[in-house]
């Protein structure tokens, strides 16, 4: 617990809610409407699996669904749904973290594109299940390519920019524990 | 609470995973209620919208602002192809000015000839866009007017020129939008000169399809298309752009609305049209117990004299083709 409420985390989950924020309100600001554009990769979603996979702890997983289900209610996507694959998605990465800390880029990369097919494929099942309208199937097969061609960017931001990175082995932390 | 660390306590791990569990189950169970209560749950979702999206202003405000600004800037570059561009357009302006000067005129004549009133009760009240749907898949604004001030579920919207799509969700301040282009809108129109019933049916691009025409040949690219009162969804008669036909040779859609700028919008105050549930008693008179009687007897069928139809060719005067000056009367 106190683990959790140490500053140096919560820092780092603040700037994660600001920009899950920004995330939201990009598309919500009356700018232009991409209309013959291709739909946007979700690039805060890789963000959020690639910032998971360095540094978990900043992330709990209750803040992850909470963040995305705003997002189902304000982006018109049928809420709930998305946000449990999300969770259910990020919690198999987060036990898989101490096998990625050995892992490439390369592979990493192979992972994530394995856990976003599996919650587009879910997600497009459930919606196939219960006879929702669902989007065109080609612009979202579009959408969860970019999705998974832009991971490497944002691997990229968030090791350089955010300064976020795998922990190196035998790395401390304050208190003085192995991470 | 969540932690890379290896040393976990041991009794941690399972509490974590039931919390997981539960709170998947509630993501779950959200899901499975929109499914089952749609409209609770997206009134629910156009509460929270209402709640937060009209004290965003201050920062959607500004973005928007010097969004709007670059975009102006760029236009300097392009001034004087620009100023050429309006010269012309003037020109041809000019002509069709004069042209709707003298059809207006002429409309006018004929709307008095025929004594059309038209409809009063078309008033509309007017909003101000203000975020949009968010997502690729949706085609749709938020407008700053909601039941508060009388908006209505299902009216029409309309930017200053044509149809820009209907209100579908309503909060107490603020309301959506679904345009023309929204994969989920289907609108009855009428394809104007050949008078032909069609669906405009949105599909995510700016050209919404041309649906269910009955002859397609009988179309020609640049027809004009308005809305028609099919189903009681529109007022009919509402400019909805002009048709023309993509590179597969399918029809599509010019929207009149500007898509591109939408500022304002009005959504227009419609009262659903009266509807004829009955077929035959408005023309027909029919007696307590059922029976259709004749309008001009007041009797039921049957004992009509079969010599009426005679009578009345007889009674009819001859009318003069021409009346003559100084012919003398009869």
């Amino acid at each position: 617990m106190n683990e959790f409420l140490r500053l140096d985390t919560l820092i780092h989950l603040a700037l994660w809610l600001a920009i899950a924020l920004i995330a939201m309100l990009i598309p919500l600001l009356p700018l232009y409407r991409p209309d013959d554009a291709w739909p946007q990769p979700e690039w805060f979603l890789a963000l959020t699996f690639a910032w998971l996979l360095r540094r978990p702890a900043h992330l709990p997983y209750a803040a992850i669904g909470l963040v995305f289900l705003i997002q189902d209610l304000f982006l018109m996507r049928p809420p709930g749904l998305w946000a449990m694959l999300v969770m259910i998605g990020a919690e198999f990465l987060r036990r898989r973290q101490s096998m990625v800390r050995e892992m490439n880029t390369l592979m990493e990369w192979g992972l994530v594109t394995g856990v976003l097919v599996a919650i587009w494929l879910a997600n497009r099942l459930a919606l196939v299940i219960v006879m929702t309208p669902r989007p065109p199937l080609d612009l979202s097969l579009v959408q969860l390519v970019g999705t998974v061609l832009t991971y490497p960017v944002v691997v990229v931001f968030v090791q350089s920019v955010l300064r976020i990175r795998k922990p190196a082995t035998g790395e401390l932390d304050e208190l003085g524990r192995k991470l | 609470m969540p932690s890379d660390r290896q040393n976990d306590t041991d009794f941690v791990r399972p509490v974590r995973r039931l919390l997981i569990g539960v709170l998947a189950l509630v993501f779950f169970a959200i899901f499975v209620v929109w499914r089952i209560d749609s409209p609770r749950v997206e009134r629910f979702r156009s509460a929270v919208v209402d709640a937060v999206v009209p004290n965003m202003d201050w920062a959607m405000a500004p973005v928007t602002r010097v969004a709007r600004m670059i975009e102006d800037f760029r236009s300097y570059a392009r001034i004087y192809e620009q100023n050429q561009e309006l010269r012309r357009e003037l020109q041809q302006m000019r002509a069709w000015r004069e042209a709707a000067l003298q059809l207006e005129q002429r409309n006018a004549q004929l709307l008095d000839m025929a004594q059309v009133r038209l409809d009063p009760q078309l008033t509309h009240v007017t909003g101000v866009v203000m975020a949009d749907a968010g997502s690729p898949f949706r085609q749709s604004v938020l407008i700053n007017v909601g039941a508060r001030d009388g908006i209505v579920d299902g009216w029409a919207v309309m930017d200053g020129l044509g149809l820009a799509g209907r209100i579908a969700g309503v909060g107490q301040r603020s309301s959506r939008v679904i345009l023309l282009s929204d994969s989920n809108s289907r609108v009855p129109v009428i394809v104007q000169p050949s008078g032909q019933r069609a669906l405009v049916s949105g599909d995510n691009s700016a050209f919404p399809l041309l649906d269910f025409v009955e002859a397609p040949g009988e179309l020609r690219p640049g027809d004009r298309i308005v809305s028609a009162s099919d189903g009681g969804v529109f007022p009919p008669g509402l400019l909805v752009g002009e048709m023309m036909q993509d590179a597969d040779g399918r029809l599509r859609v010019r929207l009149a609305a500007d898509y591109g700028r939408l500022d304002f919008l009005r959504v227009l105050r419609s009262r659903p049209a009266e509807v004829i549930a009955e077929t035959g008693e408005l023309l027909r008179p029919v007696s307590d117990s059922g029976v259709p009687l004749d309008p001009r007897t007041g009797l039921p069928y049957g004992q009509l004299e079969p010599e009426v139809s005679e009578t009345v060719t007889d009674t009819v005067a001859p009318v003069p083709a021409l009346p003559v000056p100084g012919a003398p009367d009869e």
